[in-house]
């Protein structure tokens, strides 16, 4: 639309208001540019280093950090527990997030309240949700296997087992994504007009024809949103690994992601140049994901 | 189509955010971290020190909080004879502490005087980002390097220069549950005790119905299996900065230490905070802690009355040992006030300052002679012991890597534990990934 004016005649007034589209856009650009688009191009840069303590006697080793990646056996080890996070996590939380979001967008008791209570693990500190997790899941005298001896059942070692650990720190990573979602969800439910509803009911249509006929399709653009967000949260799952599994933990090998094998290598073994290129690989990775998001996209997003 | 691009466009930008946000935030969360403790008032006080005749404030970078207490009223006291400096104490965690000092020292923001470790002396000393001290020791009448464990001062040279003070030492003991050697009817261990004493005693220890294990062997190297390794004359690293770990000496300790673990007289333990968790809950009756937990362990009530310390058992060839490490106090070498933040350093290395770290119990001060000041400190435990031990103390290995490869070699070794590999097939493995972590040095 816009395109079509312009070609006509471009006023002072089009300009001011470029300016200020400009002007408005810029705390956020310039933040970007800052904090996101420089220090990407930097590791970028770093990746093809071999970094020297503080930073110093950089060495150019071309591609060899990107040869040692391919071999270490870990990346690929992180790179499976990362997507296997992922499949973990998006789906169950956008499932959950969507019925939350219908129960709550019906008209029940105490919205306001449930809204904000589901809220709470979104705002809350991943640190020191994973700490009070962590006490959850503690062999020994966490409330969970409390229970479950309590039943009779054998406690399970919720950290320590390398085929219950990614299960253990995927629910942590639902039960705080979920709330988020949850909410984009309801915003989106929100915006369909009512009318909609009502014509459909004299048409005769019953509530699972218009959820399928009206609430999913005028929602899948939320949904996609969502989507999109989600996967590339998970993706970098770092926090709550981190804060439960040491790489003295048998199950380190099943669950150290990729972000977390970044943060060793970068701050931990001071490898900031292997670190960079790990780190590459992931954005790599993320890219091809969402590309192939985008394009299945018009297959079941309804833009209206 | 309009939409389409438009929507493209959105999500990778949308995925530029969201992915280096990550990055972007880690940053900042360091150099906050590193600032958190800071008083606002305090820090634009030393921008205008130079110019003013103000008081000058000096921080002061360390990572344990237990300490900290204790710093306090040193630091009061030191500000009462010394009222032009102000020192101003920056508290964080160990993990913190090291990453935040890294980013400190490349962008040249160091705390005036800070903590320094073995496993990072070798990396800062080389790349000259804390303060040579030769000289300054050199001129001063209160502190001087022969009133150190030669040891302790060794580990802090670096082409000769002496680059830290020594702060403190510190030792591990074997800690038990008296009131579960009462109950099994045993004595307690003491100086007599060899390893046959410690599996003896852990059978007798452990109850069928696992609520109480005889001994803590915990995946962990210092408070772990490196003192039985040295006991039994085996090594981590030998002199010519090869792996240790495939010494016929080194597997039979490891075979020893995981026994415990494969015949059900320990728990299976991989995290470090769970440890001292066992301990104070009486659900381990014997374990290996170092002295720097004595003022948290002294604070647990259940710790305080029922359990105590005493030295490590001898091997079966009456082989003797305790890991021991050091810290020391370093300068930066872009220090705001170089004569103050000395004279500050040079206090906590004098004979007074190094008594009053010792009375005050906060760690076992590394001047010779005031062991006994500390060991006046603590009454609840029988702490002697840490300092007898120095006599056959080997210090903590370590090289220019050693942060590295000690986590390489927990990923080898830890299968061993969970039985997945033998111990010697673990132990050759951590010694192919020692080496050539070592070869890179």
């Amino acid at each position: 639309m816009g395109e079509q004016r312009t070609k006509k005649r471009i006023g002072k007034n089009r300009i001011s208001e470029w300016l200020w589209g400009w002007f408005l856009i810029a705390p956020t650009t310039i933040g970007l540019i800052i904090l996101n688009i420089i220090p990407a191009i930097q590791s970028f840069y770093m990746s093809f280093f071999k970094i020297g303590d503080f930073g110093v006697n950089n060495e150019f080793v071309g591609l060899a950090n990107y040869e040692k990646m391919f071999n270490d056996p870990q990346v690929w080890r992180a790179v499976i527990n990362t997507l296997r996070y992922t499949v973990l996590v998006v789906p169950v939380s956008i499932f959950l997030s969507a019925v939350i979001a219908v129960i709550l967008n019906s008209n029940i008791k105490g919205q306001d309240i449930y809204r904000s209570i589901y809220f709470i693990p979104v705002v809350a500190t991943p640190a020191a949700v994973t700490m009070v997790w962590r006490w959850l899941y503690n062999y020994h005298y966490g409330l969970i296997n409390f229970v479950i001896k309590k039943i009779g059942l054998q406690p399970v070692k919720w950290m320590d087992d390398p085929n219950v650990a990614m299960l253990s720190i995927a629910i942590i990573g639902i039960w705080s994504i979920v709330g988020y979602n949850m909410v984009l969800i309801l915003a989106g439910l929100q915006e369909i007009p009512k009318t909609y509803y009502e014509a459909a009911s004299i048409d005769g249509a019953n509530s699972i024809v218009m959820f399928f006929k009206i609430i999913l399709p005028m929602v899948s653009p939320t949904i996609f949103f969502v989507m999109i967000t989600s996967i590339i949260q998970c993706m970098q799952v770092f926090d709550v690994v981190y804060m439960m599994i040491n790489v003295s933990n048998p199950a380190y090998d099943k669950t150290v992601s990729l972000v977390y094998l970044f943060y060793n290598n970068t701050f931990k073994y001071y490898d900031e140049g292997y670190g960079s290129a790990i780190v590459m690989l992931l954005l790599v990775i993320i890219s091809i994901i969402t590309v192939i998001q985008v394009k299945l996209q018009k297959k079941w997003v309804n833009y209206l | 189509m309009k939409r389409r691009i438009l929507a493209f466009g959105l999500a990778l930008i949308m995925m530029f955010v969201v992915m280096l946000t990550g990055c972007g935030g880690s940053k900042t969360d360091q150099s906050s971290g590193q600032t958190q403790q800071t008083d606002k008032p305090a820090s634009k006080e030393d921008n205008s020190s130079k110019s003013s005749s103000g008081p000058v404030t000096i921080t002061y970078g360390l990572w344990d909080t237990n300490q900290a207490e204790g710093f306090k009223t040193m630091i009061s006291e030191f500000e009462k004879e010394n009222p032009n400096i102000k020192i101003e104490m920056q508290v964080t965690g160990w993990a913190e502490y090291w990453t935040a000092l890294d980013v400190a020292a490349s962008s040249g923001t160091l705390p005036d005087t800070f903590w320094m470790h073995t496993n990072s002396i070798y990396k800062y000393t080389s790349q000259e980002r804390i303060m040579d001290l030769t000289d300054k020791i050199e001129k001063s009448d209160k502190v001087s390097m022969d009133n150190f464990p030669q040891g302790l001062v060794e580990i802090f040279k670096y082409n000769g220069k002496q680059y830290c003070v020594p702060k403190d030492f510190d030792t591990i003991g074997l800690w038990y549950n008296k009131t579960a050697f009462d109950e099994a009817g045993l004595k307690y261990p003491d100086e007599t005790w060899t390893w046959d004493d410690l599996y003896e005693a852990a059978k007798k220890l452990t109850k069928p119905d696992k609520s109480q294990y005889g001994f803590l062997a915990a995946l962990h190297n210092q408070e772990g299996f490196y003192n039985f390794i040295y006991q039994n004359g085996g090594t981590v690293i030998t002199p010519d900065k090869k792996s240790g770990y495939d010494d016929p000496k080194t597997i039979e300790a490891m075979e020893y230490y995981v026994r415990f673990v494969k015949e059900g007289l320990s728990p299976q333990v991989f995290d470090d905070a769970e440890r001292a968790q066992l301990m104070q809950n009486g659900l381990v009756a014997m374990g290996l802690f170092g002295s720097w937990n004595l003022s948290g362990f002294a604070a647990n009530e259940f710790m305080a009355q029922n359990c105590d310390v005493t030295v490590l058992p001898a091997s079966p060839g009456g082989g003797r040992a305790s890991i021991y490490n050091g810290l020391g106090y370093a300068i930066a070498p872009n220090t705001k006030d170089e004569n103050a933040a000395w004279k500050w350093i040079e206090y906590l290395g004098s004979k007074e300052g190094q008594t009053r770290q010792a009375e005050l119990g906060i760690a076992i001060s590394a001047y010779n002679g005031t062991a006994d000041a500390w060991v006046e400190s603590n009454k609840t435990f029988s702490i002697k012991c840490f300092i007898d031990m120095l006599d056959y103390a080997v210090i903590r290995p370590y090289s220019n890597t050693t942060t590295v490869w000690e986590d390489k070699v927990y990923e080898e070794l830890r299968g061993a534990f969970t039985e997945e590999k033998t111990v010697e097939q673990a132990c050759k493995d951590a010694a192919r990934v020692m080496n050539e972590c070592l070869a890179q040095e």
